[in-house]
């Protein structure tokens, strides 16, 4: 009879304090969403970050305020294990906050956001510990924290001091959560597959397993690097036409297909070391363009 | 008695930002106080990752300054001289007169003596310090001005429980500070800094970095006594996370001993990079599973030890399915895999790096006598780590991993400490090979790189060397002297070069070993600089270097260092000046080839045959010793010429009538210098 009871006990209390995944994206949506950021859907191309999202690289330039936050599936195709490693995937998701002017107050909202995904700051260590960003494919550089609950990075908290070869003024706060990292947390899951995605018992296993796998065989293996060489090429010339035109949005949408191509190419292994610094600047310097033609719109 | 409080509250500081502004802030103003008179009692500066302050004790009140006359620019230079003159002495337009000197007509003012409030200053000094101090890196936020190390949040300046108003960028100066300083909250009114320890006490906030530092050692000596475990804290780490807290608290950690079964540098590099950790150790000095946390908090629900252990666990897990698959994957067999590393773009992969080393190994192994297929198996293996997982997820590991990869794969242990410490050294000072194999699969591995960088030209410049060239060198050099080893490093450099064509690399130009010997002396110049070798020897020595036996020539420098203060080295360099002072001036003045090479038969006086006959011995001894030259040895036999050779000067003139008996003569001391010449180039040695 006291053990039922005590079974009873401990589901009630599983309820209360176990968040499933998309509960995770939505409550941080809605906490954002009600602080004024847009909310904003993922990106439709593949990207390596939230970072790259045009609402936060473009977006982050000149001096219109702006505030956004969206999930973004992020693509890293040397990061993938073939669904083996209990931590890698090249595919997952982060959660992105962007807000132009920095606020102020803008530690205490985000420590106030950890509370609605299950994370209560008094009784958790949550450290700032210094993580100076660069992206020398953005041309992008910050000062900020690598967010630590318990010792576990959770979240990616930047001031940006440039992007895209431009110094920002005013600066934009970029908060990125890693959002299975911090479900594994607020789970206490030590592989990420074994993450509940809903209240229904689908796991995050059901529905990303498949697709490790075949990424992965497609990254490391097979993608066709001859292909992908000639992309990056199209892409470029198509990107540096589309600057001339002042398009600065289409030719944004080819820095991020080149990118990707890049980091395809580099999980084949097509890169030589010092080849990698020659396809950075190329990109980086489109990059660079774009988002001088961007500004030049944003009067 | 005054005090001046200041808290610079900001986001969070990185340690070694605090440690800086700490410092760069408080100098700042104990100068600026200089300039003014302004004196104090004590003054400190403390900081924890939000806070910087500052706090100065019985300071002055205020500052008499004497009544004086001060010139201005001339009456009728541009306007703005006067305005200026007036605005950089705090002026009034009325007190500025007119007088007339000598050079024309000027303006000045009198200043009459004054009594200044120091606090009223210190609204100016404050903002003007806080401007002036730069930060090793420092950012911007939102639109403001203001550029520091963090985000600054909130400025609290105290002088005698009074505000010291100013204005700081869009900043205000105030007497608040946060009393929830997590959410940056509830400010609340500060009387002085007592009352402000006091606040801090509250909360179990430590203010004091050395106080923090003292109470976490503590706590963790107290959880040590208890478990019975050693701790061997790491001094960096314990400053770094000595700034990472303001309310210290330390936990025991512990993860689940299977975990102790991968190689321990892996545990501890997870441990104390990855998560700033303390590992413990047992009283026989072995890892335990058992590791401080120093929180921020106190763990009221247990909730941050269990949070801190699986995130470890996690990353041991990981780290132990890696040990288990890598150290099962077969050195020898992944060697062709080193085809996917590029070791440098125009020098080829790894791959092409160890088929290279391998050969140079043989040869190196021939030089020292050395078991070959020991160094050559070292040689082709001591890349194959970096394949694995575990280097990619550790590379600090390098070597150390793939030693530990050996072992399990039952390689003898001088292959596999070979591989571990070929890349020894790694800093100027730290520690080098001694094992022989290791010894040699370093030299070979470091030839290699540096004949390979210097064939396509990418040799260091005065202010670029992107590939640690000279370190490398003079890793090179510290490796052959520190062991003693003869061998011939030229041989070694030239083969070096032919393989590298023999694999079809194209280098600049073939014969560029003569730029890497430049090199390797230069580096060689500076190990003597470090040793507190006297500069002329160091002259001397790279003078007469001829062959490239870089033991010998160190001995011989610091042999030469320690005796030529004493009669032995006074004696040498007297006798042998005399003689080549002398060389010098008649090669002046006649016109014969001197050779070194007299004839006994022009010999005339007694004198002259037996510093012949010196010199004979001299030159005996030499032939006889090859090897195991005992260099104090050398120099008393070089020192005892010294009474023949004054007998020589005493008793006969070299500058003879007889032209050829001069010649002859000549001919003798020039045979006695190249004699001396033999040890070291003593004409670069100055006067004793």
């Amino acid at each position: 009879m006291k053990k039922k009871k005590n079974k009873k006990k401990q589901i009630k209390k599983k309820n209360i304090s176990i968040q499933n995944f998309q509960d995770t994206i939505l409550n941080l949506q809605k906490y954002w969403g009600n602080y004024g950021c847009v909310i904003l859907q993922p990106y439709d191309m593949e990207v390596g970050a939230g970072t790259f999202h045009p609402a936060t690289t473009l977006r982050s330039l000149g001096t219109k305020p702006w505030r956004a936050a969206y999930v973004q599936p992020s693509r890293r195709p040397s990061d993938g294990r073939y669904g083996n490693n209990p931590n890698k995937l090249q595919h997952y998701y982060q959660f992105q906050v962007l807000i132009k002017p920095s606020p102020k107050e803008i530690k205490k909202l985000y420590l106030k956001s950890l509370s609605t995904i299950g994370i209560n700051y008094k009784d958790h260590d949550i450290r700032f510990v210094e993580d100076d960003w660069e992206s020398p494919t953005l041309g992008a550089a910050g000062l900020g924290w690598e967010v630590w609950c318990d010792g576990m990075e959770i979240t990616q908290f930047t001031y940006f001091q440039q992007m895209a070869g431009i110094e920002c003024k005013p600066v934009s706060v970029e908060l990125t959560y890693g959002l299975e990292r911090i479900c594994m947390f607020t789970q206490k899951k030590n592989n990420v597959f074994d993450l509940l995605w809903n209240d229904t018992g689908v796991k995050y296993k059901d529905i990303f397993y498949q697709s490790e796998k075949e990424f992965s065989a497609y990254n490391f293996e097979h993608a066709n690097t001859d292909f992908l060489f000639k992309i990056f090429e199209m892409v470029e010339v198509e990107c540096k036409s589309l600057l001339d035109k002042k398009l600065s949005l289409p030719a944004y949408d080819q820095c991020l297909k080149a990118s990707h191509v890049f980091n395809l190419l580099d999980s084949r292994g097509a890169i030589g070391v010092a080849q990698r610094t020659g396809y950075i600047s190329r990109i980086r310097d489109l990059v660079k363009r774009a988002g001088s033609v961007w500004l030049t719109t944003q009067t | 008695m005054s005090e001046l409080f200041l808290e610079l509250f900001s986001e969070e500081m990185p340690p070694g930002l605090q440690k800086h502004a700490r410092e760069g802030i408080q100098k700042l103003f104990t100068e600026s106080f200089d300039k003014l008179n302004i004196n104090f009692k004590s003054n400190k500066s403390y900081s924890t990752p939000k806070r910087l302050v500052f706090f100065f004790e019985e300071i002055t009140e205020k500052i008499e300054k004497k009544g004086i006359t001060i010139k201005g620019p001339k009456v009728d230079s541009p306007k703005s001289a006067l305005e200026g003159f007036i605005k950089s002495n705090n002026l009034d337009h009325t007190e500025v007169f007119e007088q007339s000197l000598d050079k024309g007509r000027f303006f000045f003012a009198k200043i009459n003596p004054k009594i200044i409030l120091v606090k009223k200053e210190l609204a100016k000094i404050i903002p003007d310090i806080l401007n002036k101090y730069s930060w090793k890196k420092s950012m911007r936020w939102a639109d403001h001005s203001l550029i520091w190390g963090r985000p600054l949040k909130s400025i609290l300046a105290l002088f005698d429980n009074q505000v010291i108003q100013f204005s700081f960028h869009h900043l205000v100066s105030n007497n608040l500070t946060f009393s929830d300083e997590i959410m940056e909250e509830g400010q609340k009114k500060i009387k002085d800094f007592r009352s402000y320890l006091k606040l801090l006490d509250s909360k179990k906030i430590i203010l004091d970095q050395n106080l923090r530092k003292q109470l976490i050692v503590k706590q963790i000596d107290k959880v040590c006594k208890v478990r019975k475990l050693k701790k061997k804290l790491n001094e960096k780490l314990l400053d770094e996370v000595v700034d990472l807290v303001e309310k210290p608290n330390v936990l025991l950690g512990k993860f689940a001993k299977p975990f102790l079964n991968i190689p321990k540098e892996i545990l501890i590099t997870s441990m104390q990079q990855h998560q700033k950790y303390f590992p413990l150790f047992n009283q026989e000095d072995n890892l335990t599973n058992f590791f401080i946390i120093v929180t921020n908090l106190e763990d009221k629900k247990g909730l941050v030890k269990i949070g801190n252990e699986r995130v470890i666990s996690a990353r041991l897990s990981d780290a132990k399915f890696f040990w288990e698959k890598n150290k099962a994957q077969s050195l020898v067999k992944q060697v062709g895999n080193l085809k996917s590393i590029n070791f440098f773009s125009e020098l080829g992969t790894l791959f092409h790096k160890v088929q290279r080393i391998k050969k140079l190994g043989a040869m190196i192994a021939d030089q020292l006598n050395l078991n070959k297929e020991k160094v050559e198996i070292s040689a082709s293996i001591c890349k194959v780590d970096l394949l694995s997982d575990l280097v990619g997820e550790y590379p600090e590991l390098q070597g150390i991993l793939g030693s530990y990869f050996a072992k399990a794969q039952g390689f003898d242990d001088d292959i596999s400490l070979a591989i571990k410490e070929h890349y020894l050294p790694l800093g100027l000072d730290s520690k080098i090979p001694k094992k022989p194999i290791s010894v040699a699969v370093s030299i070979v591995d470091k030839i290699d790189t540096l004949v390979g960088f210097f064939g396509i030209g990418e040799k260091p410049t005065s202010s670029k060397d992107p590939f640690s060239l000279r370190r490398t060198t003079f890793g090179l050099l510290r490796i052959i002297i520190e062991n003693n080893l003869s061998i011939q490093l030229k041989n070694l450099i030239n083969y070096s070069n032919t393989l590298y064509l023999e694999q079809g690399f194209k280098f600049l130009k073939q014969s560029d070993s003569n730029a890497i010997t430049n090199f390797l002396k230069d580096r060689f110049k500076n190990y003597l600089k470090e040793k507190k070798i006297r500069y002329d020897i160091i002259e001397a020595a790279l003078a007469s270097h001829v062959s490239d036996d870089y033991v010998s020539l160190y001995k011989k420098c610091l042999t030469l260092n320690k005796y030529l203060k004493e009669d032995l080295g006074k004696n040498i360099l007297t006798t042998y000046k005399r003689a080549s002072n002398i060389l010098d001036q008649e090669k002046k003045t006649i016109n014969l080839k001197i050779t070194g090479e007299p004839n006994s038969s022009l010999f005339n006086k007694d004198e002259e045959k037996l510093l012949f006959d010196q010199i004979n011995e001299v030159r005996k001894y030499y032939s006889n010793v090859i090897k195991d030259e005992n260099y104090k040895k050398t120099l008393e036999i070089l020192s005892s010429a010294k009474k023949t050779t004054d007998n020589f000067f005493e008793n006969v003139v070299v500058n003879d009538e007889n032209e050829n008996v001069k010649k002859n003569r000549l001919e003798l001391l020039e045979m006695f210098c190249n004699t001396f010449d033999n040890f070291i180039d003593f004409s670069k040695v100055e006067g004793a």
